[in-house]
């Protein structure tokens, strides 16, 4: 039996050194601020991967200048800092689509296949090569509820309540999604002929 | 090729909220049937890539000049200026406007140069002059006085319908009196009373009687009409209370 989801909460959390980081950051230190950054950062590209395909770093750039801009006044242990990182995030990305929505600017031959909507396909493709980048296409072809659920409780490491307040979604529908998606996940791993 | 469901393995093993939760949790083992899941779920959270930490020195530039310079005061301070500024300008033009109103009808009420009704509300409400009867507008040049103009035929009195006839009347009996009326007419509109025997003094009887009929109108309303000097003389009008 594999214990692979056992190790991914370690790596997500900084723990009882984030009081004392954030605080140290606050105060203007660059290397507490710099490790809160890589903590988080890489889960932010991930999580605006699948909500703002194409433009996850400027998207998570612009986040981490509103998240300076705020710093000095956050109060919040780890899970509100992360809740208040993916919420804000959100937001951004949620302008960027409006943007985008009033201002085309790519042509559909410019988008690249990463950021085409994933088929049945790309879940073959993604289980021959198991990446971190299969499986965000993988998470990109669940319906956007569920995949931004499972993104901000595995990937954020959120709780289903911040999850449910990020979302604007009752804690019942988060969970409720979530299962949905896992179980959406697992029928095409299963359909894929994938054996492990 | 036709996809076509399969129907599920009978070997495979149920899975339950129970265990979904586990899995989200990432608490526990996951059973068979969710490991790809699993293993999704752990690549999801796998190591960093180097593009995933390109951003650092950017967001590291940026934490360097908010540290220098405090963002809230900053951001507050240029989001309440230009609030303040576009507010100013608004209130700054409505108090401008307001205060033009409002000065002007003021001036205009000391100056007693309002309609009577509103003149006699300036009047209670800030004091400004009474409305003198008969004298509803401050003469102004090149516009001829009307006698009875703004001039309530309540408080106008017995004749005031006939306003203009003591008008010609007095020019007459100014004419008949050789000027002495105008000063003696001015007694009568102080309410002296002395009015009457001073221009049968000087007047013919014509002039007395209608004398006499100005005075009984005109020392009680002050008709400035009644005061005006012959053609020829100096265009002077008098006003009650002046002598």
């Amino acid at each position: 039996m594999r214990t692979s989801a056992g190790a991914r909460t370690a790596s997500t959390v900084i723990g009882e050194e984030f009081a004392g980081l954030l605080a140290a950051a606050q105060g203007g230190s660059e290397a507490a601020f710099s490790r809160l950054w890589r903590n988080a950062n890489p889960a932010l590209v991930r999580y605006l991967r699948v909500i703002a395909p194409g433009a996850e770093e400027d998207t998570a750039a612009e986040t981490w200048v509103h998240v300076v801009r705020g710093l000095s006044a956050f109060r919040g242990d780890e899970q509100a800092w992360r809740a208040w990182l993916f919420t804000t995030a959100r937001r951004r990305a949620i302008d960027l689509a409006r943007h985008r929505a009033r201002r085309p600017e790519a042509a559909l031959d410019d988008v690249t296949a990463a950021q085409l909507p994933s088929s049945a396909d790309s879940a073959e493709t993604a289980m021959e090569n198991l990446s971190t980048a299969a499986a965000i296409a993988l998470l990109a072809g669940l319906p956007r509820l569920q995949a931004e659920v499972i993104l901000l409780r595995v990937v954020a490491g959120l709780d289903t309540e911040s999850v449910a307040r990020i979302l604007r979604k009752s804690p019942g529908a988060v969970r409720v999604a979530a299962h949905r998606g896992l179980r959406r996940l697992a029928q095409i791993t299963a359909d894929a002929g994938v054996t492990l | 090729m036709p996809n076509i469901p399969q129907p599920q393995r009978q070997d495979e093993p149920v899975v339950t909220e129970a265990d979904l939760a586990a899995l989200l949790a990432g608490t526990t083992d996951a059973i068979p049937g969710l490991l790809p899941v699993a293993d999704i779920l752990a690549a999801l959270t796998a190591e960093p890539t180097g593009a995933e930490l390109a951003g650092e020195a950017h967001a590291l530039a940026e934490f360097r000049r908010q540290a220098g310079a405090p963002v809230p005061a900053t951001t507050a301070r240029r989001g309440t200026a230009g609030l303040t500024s576009r507010f100013g300008v608004k209130v700054g033009a409505s108090i401008t406007a307001v205060a033009i109103v409002l000065g002007g009808g003021v001036a205009a009420a000391f100056a007693d140069v309002l309609p009577a009704p509103i003149q006699r509300l300036a009047h209670e409400a800030i004091g400004a002059p009474v409305p003198r009867p008969g004298v509803p507008h401050r003469a102004r040049p090149g516009v001829p006085m009307r006698a009875a103009h703004g001039q309530p035929a309540a408080r106008g009195g017995p004749g005031a319908k006939r306003q203009p006839r003591p008008h010609a009347t007095a020019t007459h009996a100014a004419q008949g009196s050789q000027g002495n009326s105008q000063g003696k007419g001015s007694q009568s509109e102080q309410g002296k009373g002395s009015s009457q025997g001073q221009g049968n003094k000087h007047g013919n009887g014509q002039g007395n009687g209608q004398a006499k009929q100005g005075a009984a109108r005109h020392g009680t309303h002050g008709s400035p009409q009644m005061n005006r000097r012959p053609a020829g003389h100096p265009r002077r009008s008098v006003r009650p209370g002046q002598s």
